[in-house]
């Protein structure tokens, strides 16, 4: 039985079983490479599921609409380990409880999709642990060293000619789970703090706001890099904030439900190299 | 001969440690650069990454921000929430090519109004010899000339 086939039958279980009202999978996208999300509400819907190397896309994000889990019942969904740690941060920040979440963990290796056993976000801890002492990506890691490598000015023409590009879609906000703000700041106008035209200034600002804001609690799942339409390499200016977390901090995101978010939280002997 | 080049730099202080202690120097008659423009807020805490980016935004070549000594915070723990932020801020602004030199943090407490003028004029001649921070103003003129739209 292969994998897909094995969570049907552990979704359909589920819905039937009245474990979990809804399962949060992936369907046929609009090619045949894509793949997108699927609520699936009773059992005999389960064959619309689909899981292969092409579900890529973290789908955490959709536990967070209100009222979803106000009803104290469940809800499965379909996660790789970078959605794992998604949830874990959206527990840590009360935005949803893990006891309603049941995990249908999977990987991505070499083409192919395999199964990771466990059902709570706990169960799960010793992989992200292992997550966490490998390290982050070395791929990024080099192409963020080719950045640092650069005189700032040079560093700002390239980001200048990068920002330049963006429309203010928001595309990077919408699908990153992490971005649940129900009045993103953006948004606010009194005062204005971010210019909304998209000249390059407010595109700049806009850039380091969005990356700000996900210090420390980016998964590097990859959604904001691919729905960019006029691709920003934003995993760079993502990946260079969870270094900073790791190596000031000792912060992955995601590492549990406890986690304190980083910077809600501080250690009276935290590094202040740069302090005068 | 051209005159030398004045820098606008914003300090964004606490009330309770540095702004007393830029009070000390100046009831001192200490003698500081004229450059710095103080904003005052109740703490660190309070100063919002965003503010520096305002100040930018309107045109600065440098910001300091500057507040209690830790331990010393009016409300405990502000200033180490805020360091935190620093870090993590600082590190974004290096790696978007926003120079490091033209972004400070100090800790100056109200006892130490020599530290303060000593460091503004520190500050002010650094950024001075860096020259305006005509990258970033460039992006504003980018907008005032096209206003049209
Ligand atoms: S910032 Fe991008 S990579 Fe990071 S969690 Fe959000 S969508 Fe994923
Ligand atoms: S997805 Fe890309 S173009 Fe759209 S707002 Fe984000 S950075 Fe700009």
């Amino acid at each position: 039985m292969g994998i897909q086939e094995q969570y049907r039958n552990e979704a359909a279980e589920l819905l039937s079983s009245g474990a979990v009202k809804l399962v949060i999978g992936y369907g046929e996208g609009s090619t045949s490479d894509r793949r997108r999300p699927v609520f699936i509400r009773s059992a005999d819907e389960t064959a619309r599921l689909v899981l292969d190397a092409n579900c890529i896309a973290n789908l955490s994000g959709y536990l967070v609409p209100e009222g979803l889990l106000s009803d104290g019942k469940s809800v499965a969904v379909f996660l790789k380990p970078d959605g794992i740690r998604s949830v874990n941060i959206l527990a840590a920040e009360a935005q949803v409880n893990p006891d309603q979440v049941v995990i249908l963990g999977f990987d991505i290796d070499g083409g192919q999709a395999s199964p990771l056993p466990g059902r709570k976000a706990t169960d799960f801890a010793p992989l992200i642990e292992s997550q966490k002492s490998t390290g982050l990506s070395t791929e990024l890691q080099q192409e963020a060293d080719q950045l640092e490598l650069m005189s700032a000015t040079d560093r700002f023409e390239y980001w200048n000619q990068q920002f330049s590009k963006c429309i203010k879609c928001y595309a990077c906000r919408q699908v990153c789970p992490m971005c649940y703000c129900r009045r993103c700041i953006v948004d606010v106008n009194q005062p204005q703090w971010v210019n909304t035209s998209s000249h390059t200034l407010g595109n700049f600002e806009w850039n380091i706001v969005r990356a700000f804001h996900l210090a420390g609690r980016c998964v590097a799942c990859g959604g904001c890099d691919r729905a960019c339409p006029v691709n920003i390499p934003l995993r760079l200016i993502n990946h260079r904030m969870s270094k900073e977390a790791l190596d000031a901090f000792d912060h992955f995101a995601g590492e549990s439900a406890d986690q304190k978010p980083v910077l809600a939280t501080f250690r009276q002997d935290d590094p202040e190299t740069f302090i005068l | 001969m051209s005159e030398p080049f004045e820098p606008k730099i914003v300090a964004f202080v606490c009330t309770y440690c540095t702004y007393a202690g830029a009070d000390l120097a100046g009831t001192s008659r200490m003698k500081y650069a004229s450059n710095v423009r103080i904003v005052r807020l109740p703490c660190t805490g309070r100063i919002s990454p965003m503010f520096i980016l305002k100040a930018l935004q309107k045109g600065a070549d440098g910001v300091l921000v500057s507040g209690c000594h830790p331990g010393d915070c009016h409300f405990a723990q502000g200033n180490y929430h805020a360091r935190r932020r620093w870090t993590v801020f600082r590190a974004l602004l290096s790696f978007t090519g926003i120079p490091e030199e033209r972004i400070k943090f100090s800790w100056i407490s109200a006892a130490e109004g020599a530290k303060f003028a000593e460091l503004i004029n520190g500050v002010t001649e650094e950024i001075r010899s860096l020259g305006p921070f005509e990258q970033y103003q460039e992006l504003q003129k980018i907008i005032e000339t096209q206003s049209t739209y």
